[in-house]
Parts: structure tokens; C-alpha cells; sequence
């Protein structure tokens, strides 16, 4: 008898705690529909980006956009309140993916900041204008990873691996290699909303599904573009310190003043891994191709083929994270590498600096 | 007559038998159903290849194992651990589910039965296998217990699986979350209703072996009435689906031509690790169920049936085959000790994809992932963990070799638990008992490389003391070259006299050892009791 209520209560034991897992997992979705529905805070640049697309619930959509570029504004399936309301939090997560901006980040953003090391990556910084870069004439960029013209192109086969990947999992590379981060489940809202925010752009710019525009992706820069004569690390080094150090500070390890992001970090722990297209030695074109299209900011497509190829030979041979299917080896390395580095870095120059001499002014001056 | 005797004889032991029989016929039933959802997960979501190629190597990788292999609980099949491995080379090589991807996932599950021929081939290769000790084993049990648990928790919450090479403790963290937060409710209850009932069956004694089929039947059951009462566009729950497209076999030929060369010289790592992966579980898992069992098989009969297995399945469309831990543990709690369980798991599959595929395709994922998490919680017993934690040694092993598991992988685990139970086994070799009474340098353990630095220390510190010294190594088990050229050299500077106080019969093969120096013998010419004496430690 003992053994019969010991298996019982074993069995009560069990219902008790899955029943508690239950629950839980009840509350929490209830939650998550209750953000589902509340109304959302919208960023200053993404309040701007949608008031100028006129996003509004209605059983029609007309692209402003489009009527002012082509005079014509060809009439689209319109948005619920839902729909909207997706897109805006899509957009806001393209913005400030981080919660930077936001009063409550769990929230706001979907917990995005979970899936990714670090503290500065932003889908911002590569996709601009929040994933949507124009002038000031409203011309849209060449090779500024537009989030729209992404879309219309949404499955892809990838170049590298010839796999088909649905715009989903494109996402997730960038969460887990631009980011450095984890892939967040397919299923989820963070994945859903930012699709929908890149649809709604999509047809705010009157995009066509399966068009290849210049905006999407990189304009990637390969070796024959330059004057051929080699990537240049000490060229990269001195360009570099004349125009990137500013903001991305002097070892790439980004700048942070009072809590506020300056420039991202393109090197140490907080840039992309080595896994990343990004970084040159897996790809030599696109981070060339990035620089040059949309760095530094202001005053893009100011630098040379040439430069920018160097530039990113020179960031790509600082310390960065590993990739996941680099094993732990080389992610210990690299860590290691970026700990030790910046401080032996800060020594020696600071010892260079103390030791260098005076530059030979007088005599100048004199003749 | 006699014919019909013979005949009425059987009959009778038959229906003597029956019960048993029926029982281990249940256990194949049982192993079967569980292996066919991990088949398919394996293939499609690891792999990379459509599901045939799992259910082929759970139907014809278990037979060919259980035909060449004599253990009583050995039972092949896929493997997560090969499958992941697989889908790992080839990613870079091919396009998953392409024509020219399976050919090469053929061509690379012919490399590493090859592979695994030469440990079978190569003596000592095979016997560098055994190296891996109860702890490790153990360790890994316990760290794939925990793995099937983590692994099983998207689909049991009606998710899709992350695939991506990750930190599988942070996955699971993530997958857990995730579950809580965006999990299909609906999916969640059909996994809740397949555990608790999987539970509350296994807890009454007769109905035991039956648990986990009442289990399923209560899953489906409850996902067709949530589907009656709701629809599936509302309930959304993934099934197994239909399988009947899958025959009876399908001859194949790996790729081989001469284009796909530079690749398969590129993907020879991979198969390598596959079939070390598979050797190193097979030898491992075979031992532990077999000592848990009481009973004993020579590994190299189950490397041999590995090899041939694997040489023989890439022609059958099917993967890799390797000894299965969770389902030899299965087999193990059902109590089915016997090859005809196994090899009844393997033609119940047969029949079941042959005839009933129409019935198979409605038993929802969620189900099956509840099963598959029930089984990683058994496979972490704490009666078989417990004698571990009363030595420190083993205890570290075990943890480190448990924490690999989930850190690294399990061929990482393989790696760091055997490298630190060896560094262990020779660090005790490495320090012998030494005792100094008076002149006489008592040396009790091994005279070798390794020790002798220790020895030495103390036979400076008599001679010091005493002028000169008696090295009494009776109670020495082994001692090598090195060590011999020190004895020697120590006789040969008249500080040191040698004593061997056994009797002459004890210390022949010793002696003979000892006085032949400079010459390597094998083994097997050396004397029979010498040989005992040696495999002591």
C-alpha cells in the first residue's frame, strides 16, 4: 500500500509541476498578446518614416511615396489595426534594436537584446535610414541594404551554401553572425513584426516582388574595382585614424559617451564575428562595398575603391568574436585576443608618443 | 511419426515460450515506434536528407546489427550524434535534399564504414577504443539524457527546431523561453497529456512495458479530438505525415565519379569523425548495457558488425548506423533481453511504414517529442551516477565528461573524459608506494619512465644518508627499458644491491624480463602468468 500512494504521489507530483509549466506558459502568452494589442511608442525616426508613408488602418493603402515620385498611386490591400500596429514595432526593432530608446525593453522590442552579444549592434547601422537610405531628393541609394528591396527579392538562394533561404532565416544570419547573437525562433514575433515593417516598405516604394534593385544588398567591390595593387594594411591603418577613428574609436571597439551610442563597434567584443560576410577574410567585397556606399556618414561615396578596400583589410585583422562553427578554440583565442590586445595597444603607443621626437620646427621656421 | 513428434514438440516449447515471446515482440513494437519519429527527425532536420534515409538505416541498420552483432541489447539505428555530423560535412559541399548531396552522404557512410573496417582490421586501433572508461560512459549517458530533453522541447512546444551549430545550453535556454512564450498551446497540451499518461501507465508494474504506447495513443487520440472540436488551420499541429511513398528497399549508389573526387577527399575528415563518433558510442554503449545486463560481448564482434553495417547501407538509401543509447536503454527498463526484440523492433517498422502509414501519419510531433523527453530522463539514473561521487577521481571524470556533453560534443566529451581518465590512471602509476626502512628502498607499483624521477629522488636521499642502499622491487608489477637501464646503472656504481624476495616461480617471467634488455618482446611470448600479473592494473 505504501508503494501504491508512493507511485500516486509521484504521478500527483508530476501533474502538479507540468500543471505549473502550464500555467506559466498560459500567463506568458497572455502577455505577449497583451503587448500584441497595446498601442506602441514610436521612435522619432520611425514616427517620421510612416507619418511620410502615410501608414494608417483602412481597407486601402496608397502610397504617398509614389504618388509624389510617379504621380500616380496605384491603390494595395490595405492594414488592420493589427497589421500597423506590427509594422510600427517592426519598425521600431529596425531603429533601436537594443531598447535604447524604449521604457521597457522586454516589451517594446521583444526582447530582441537576447539574441545578441553585445551591447552595440543595431539592424540601423547597416540598414539605414531605418533599412530605408535616401537623399534628400527621396532617391534611394545604391547598395544600401534596403529593407524593402530586400523584401521583394524575400527568397533567396544563398550564394555561398546554394541553399533557399526564406526571408525569415535571412534574418536570423544577421542575428547570429552581423550580430555576433542567437537565432531567435522562426515563429517569433520579433522575427514576424520586422517582415512586416520590410512588406509595408516594400509597397510604400511600390517595389516589385522579384526585382533585383541597385538598393538591395551591397554594391560589393572585388579586387579588379582598384588599381590593383593589393589590399594595404598600413594604408588601411593611417586611413583609418584619419576617418573612422572618430566614431568607431582608435581600435574599432566603438564609442560610448554617457550611455549614448556614438559609432558602432567594428572590431572587439561588441562588432560581428568571423563568420559574418562582413568580415574580409571570408568575403574580400562586401565590407569594401559597404564602406564605400554609406561610411563615413555624411559624406558617403566620398572614399576610393582602393580606400575602402583597405579599411576593411585593416578592421578585419582586429581581434573580433568567433563564429558558432569555429569551435572553442578559436573563440578562446579571439577572446583572448581582444582583452589582450587594446591595452597592449594603448602601452605602446602611449610609450611611442612619450619617445618620439620633437618635430624639427625651428629650423623650418628659420629658413 | 517421429517428424510429427518433432513438429508437437516445438509447438509445445512455443507455447511455453509465448509469454516471453509476446513480451519481447511488445518491446519491438515499442522500440519501433520510438525509433521512427527519431528517424525522421535525424534525417531531415540533422542530416539534411529526406526521411527515407533514417527509416532505412532504423530498419536495415538495426537487422543487419542484430544478425552480425551477438550482444542481447545491442540496438543500432540513427544516431543524432552521426546525423548532426553528416549534415555538418556536407552543408559546405551541397545542397541539402539535392541528388548530388545524398550521393555524397551515401559516399560518406561508405568512407566510415571503411574506416571502421581498419579498427577491425588493425588490432590495437580497435582495442585504443576501450580506453574509454565507466565514468566517461556514464558522463555521457547522462550529458545526451539531458541533450534528448533539451533538444525534444521546440518540437513538444509545437515550434519549429533551431538548427544553427550553437551553445546547446544556451539553445535550450532559448527553446524553454521560447515555448513559454510564442509555444502552441494546443501542442503543449498534447505533450503534457503524453507524459502524464506515460507517467501514471509506467508506475503500474504489468502495464510497464506498455507505458509508452498508451502514452502515444493518448496524445493522438487528444490532438484528434482537439482537431474535431477546433480544425486543424486553428490547431496547427505538425504529425509525423505520410510515409507510404517509402517501400520495401531502395537500392542506391554512393557518388563516386570523377568530378565528385576533390570533394570526397574534402569530406575524408568528416568520415573519420563519423566513424569514430559511431565506433566510440557502440563500444561504449554496448559495454555499459552489457555489464547492466550481465552479460558480455567482445567489442571487436560489434566493431566488425558496425563496419560491415555501414558498408552494406549506402547502397540500401540509408544512413549511417551506431549503437543507440537511449533506445538500448529503452530495451533495457522494458526488460527485453533478448535479439528477438531487436530485430522484431526492425520488422514491425517495416510493417508499419509497409501497412500502416495511413494510420502512422496522424500521431502528432508533440507526442512523440513527450517520449523522446521521458526517455533522456530515464537514461539520468542516479543509481547507476551515485558509486562515481565515492571516489574524487571518478567523480571529476564523470563531471567533466557529463559537462562536455553540453558544452563541447559528445566526441568532445569522448576526447576530454578519456585523455583525463588516462592522465588519472598514469599520474597513479606515476607515483608508486616507496617506503625506506633503514638501507632498504621498498618500491611497490611501477618501475617506469614515469615514476622513476620519484624513486630516484629517494634513492639520493638513502644514499645520502646511508652510504649505500637495497632496491627491493618485489613488489614491483612492471618495470621498463628505462627503467632496467637504472637498476643497472645503479648496480654498476656498487651503491645499491637488488632484492627480489618471490619465490622462483612467482618471479621466472620477471626475471627473464628483466635480464634481457635492449630487446622489445611482444606479449605473446612472454610467460602465461606474467601476462596475469601485467593486466592487473
Amino acid at each position: 500500500m505504501s508503494t501504491m500512494s508512493w507511485r500516486i504521489l509521484k504521478v500527483v507530483a508530476l501533474v502538479l509541476v507540468l500543471g505549473g509549466f502550464y500555467g506559466l506558459a498560459v500567463y506568458k502568452h497572455a502577455e505577449r498578446e497583451a503587448i500584441r494589442q497595446a498601442p506602441v511608442v514610436l521612435t522619432e525616426a520611425c514616427a517620421e518614416k510612416l507619418s511620410r508613408y502615410g501608414l494608417a488602418a483602412g481597407p486601402v493603402y496608397r502610397s504617398p511615396y509614389m504618388l509624389q515620385r510617379t504621380g500616380l498611386a496605384p491603390a494595395m490591400a490595405g492594414y488592420s489595426e493589427e497589421d500597423v500596429r506590427a509594422i510600427q514595432r517592426g519598425c521600431n526593432i529596425i531603429d533601436d534594436t537594443q531598447g535604447r530608446l524604449a521604457s521597457d525593453k522586454a516589451s517594446e522590442r521583444w526582447n530582441a537584446p537576447r539574441f545578441i552579444r553585445g551591447t552595440h549592434a543595431s539592424c540601423n547601422q547597416c540598414h539605414q535610414g531605418v533599412g530605408d537610405k535616401q537623399d534628400a531628393d527621396g532617391n534611394r541609394l545604391k547598395g544600401s541594404l534596403s529593407l524593402g528591396a530586400s523584401w521583394v527579392m524575400a527568397d533567396m538562394y544563398d550564394r555561398f551554401t546554394g541553399l533557399l533561404l526564406p526571408f525569415e532565416l535571412r534574418q536570423m544570419q544577421c542575428y547570429i553572425n552581423s550580430s555576433n547573437g542567437y537565432k531567435p525562433n522562426i515563429a517569433d514575433d520579433l522575427i514576424r513584426d520586422v517582415t512586416a515593417y520590410t512588406r509595408f516598405l516594400s509597397a510604400a516604394l511600390g517595389l516589385q516582388i522579384g526585382t533585383s534593385y541597385e538598393e538591395q544588398g551591397v554594391d560589393e567591390i572585388p579586387a579588379s574595382f582598384t588599381g590593383k595593387q593589393g589590399d594595404d594594411y598600413i594604408r588601411g591603418e593611417a586611413l583609418y585614424k584619419e576617418k573612422c577613428q572618430h566614431c568607431h574609436g582608435p581600435q574599432g571597439h566603438g564609442v560610448e559617451v554617457a550611455g549614448r551610442l556614438i559609432g558602432p563597434a567594428v572590431a572587439g567584443p561588441n562588432a560581428w564575428n568571423m563568420q559574418s560576410r562582413n568580415y574580409f577574410y571570408y568575403v574580400a567585397t562586401i565590407l569594401p562595398g559597404f564602406i564605400c556606399r554609406n561610411m563615413p556618414l555624411g559624406a558617403e561615396n566620398t572614399l576610393s575603391n582602393q580606400d575602402c578596400r583597405d579599411i576593411a583589410y585593416f578592421i578585419s585583422n582586429l581581434p573580433r568574436p568567433a563564429g558558432d562553427k569555429q569551435g572553442p578554440l578559436v573563440a578562446l583565442q579571439q577572446q583572448a585576443l581582444m582583452r589582450i590586445m587594446p591595452p597592449l595597444l594603448r602601452w605602446s603607443e602611449a610609450v611611442m608618443e612619450r619617445t618620439a621626437q620633437p618635430a624639427p620646427q625651428a629650423p623650418v621656421a628659420a629658413r | 511419426m517421429s517428424s510429427l513428434a518433432a513438429i508437437e514438440r516445438q509447438r509445445q516449447a512455443f507455447v511455453r515460450d509465448w509469454p516471453q515471446t509476446s513480451g519481447n515482440l511488445l518491446v519491438g513494437l515499442t522500440l519501433a515506434l520510438v525509433t521512427l519519429p527519431q528517424a525522421v527527425a535525424f534525417s531531415v532536420t540533422l542530416a539534411g536528407v529526406p526521411p527515407h534515409f533514417g527509416i532505412y538505416a532504423a530498419i536495415w541498420g538495426v537487422l543487419f546489427c542484430a544478425m552480425l552483432n551477438p550482444s542481447r541489447v545491442f540496438h543500432g539505428g540513427p544516431n543524432t550524434a552521426m546525423s548532426a555530423t553528416i549534415g555538418v560535412t556536407l552543408l559546405p559541399v551541397a545542397p541539402p535534399f539535392g541528388a548530388e548531396y545524398m550521393g555524397y552522404a551515401l559516399t560518406l557512410c561508405l568512407l566510415c564504414g571503411l574506416i571502421q573496417m581498419m579498427f577491425y582490421v588493425i588490432r590495437p586501433l580497435g582495442r585504443m577504443l576501450d580506453l574509454v572508461s565507466e565514468p566517461v560512459i556514464n558522463g555521457m549517458i547522462c550529458g545526451i539524457g539531458l541533450f534528448l530533453i533539451f533538444k525534444s522541447l521546440t518540437t513538444f512546444g509545437g515550434l519549429p527546431v533551431n538548427t544553427e551549430v550553437e551553445w546547446p545550453l544556451w539553445i535550450a535556454w532559448q527553446s524553454l523561453l521560447a515555448v513559454l512564450e510564442i509555444g502552441n498551446l494546443h501542442a503543449i497540451q498534447i505533450g503534457l497529456v503524453t507524459l502524464v499518461t506515460c507517467f501514471a501507465v509506467q508506475q503500474v508494474p504489468r502495464m510497464r512495458n506498455w507505458a509508452i504506447l498508451v502514452g502515444i495513443a493518448a496524445g493522438t487520440l487528444y490532438s484528434q479530438y482537439i482537431e474535431a472540436n477546433l480544425g486543424t488551420q486553428v490547431s496547427l499541429i505538425e504529425k509525423i505525415g505520410n510515409l507510404s511513398s517509402i517501400g520495401f528497399v531502395l537500392p542506391s549508389i554512393p557518388l563516386f565519379s570523377q568530378e565528385a573526387m576533390p570533394d570526397i577527399i574534402a569530406i575524408l575528415p568528416g568520415a573519420v569523425t563519423l566513424a569514430l563518433l559511431g565506433l566510440f558510442q557502440t563500444v561504449a554503449a554496448m559495454r555499459r548495457m552489457n555489464r547492466k545486463a550481465g552479460g558480455y560481448t567482445d567489442s571487436r564482434k560489434a566493431i566488425f558488425s558496425d563496419a560491415t553495417s555501414n558498408c552494406l547501407l549506402p547502397f540500401l538509401s540509408s544512413m549511417p548506423t551506431c549503437a543507440s543509447f537511449n533506445r538500448m536503454w529503452l530495451v533495457h527498463r522494458l526488460g527485453g533481453h533478448s535479439r528477438l526484440a531487436i530485430v522484431s523492433s526492425a520488422i514491425w517498422l517495416l510493417v508499419l511504414v509497409l501497412f500502416l502509414a495511413q494510420v502512422i501519419a496522424v500521431i502528432p510531433m508533440p507526442a512523440m517529442a513527450a517520449v523522446i523527453m521521458l526517455l533522456g530522463a530515464n537514461m539520468i539514473n542516479w543509481e547507476d551516477i551515485k558509486p562515481h561521487f565515492k571516489d574524487r577521481r571518478e567523480a571529476i571524470v564523470f563531471t567533466v565528461s557529463f559537462l562536455s556533453v553540453l558544452f563541447l560534443d559528445l566526441f568532445g566529451a569522448v576526447i576530454v573524459g578519456s585523455v583525463l581518465a588516462v592522465a588519472y590512471a598514469k599520474w597513479e602509476q606515476a607515483h608508486p608506494n616507496i617506503s625506506l626502512a633503514g638501507n632498504v628502498l621498498k618500491i611497490r607499483g611501477n618501475l617506469y619512465y614515469g615514476s622513476l624521477p620519484v624513486i630516484e629522488a629517494m634513492y639520493h636521499r638513502a644514499i645520502a644518508n646511508e652510504g649505500s642502499v637495497v632496491i627491493d622491487f618485489s613488489e614491483c608489477f612492471y618495470i621498463d627499458q628505462e627503467g632496467i637501464r637504472w637498476l643497472r646503472a645503479a648496480k654498476e656504481a656498487q651503491r645499491a644491491a637488488l632484492a627480489d624476495r618471490r619465490r622462483n616461480d612467482e618471479r621466472r617471467g620477471f626475471e627473464r624480463r628483466a635480464a634481457v634488455d635492449g630487446t622489445r618482446r611482444s606479449g605473446r611470448r612472454r610467460g602465461k602468468k606474467d601476462r596475469r600479473i601485467r593486466s592487473e592494473f
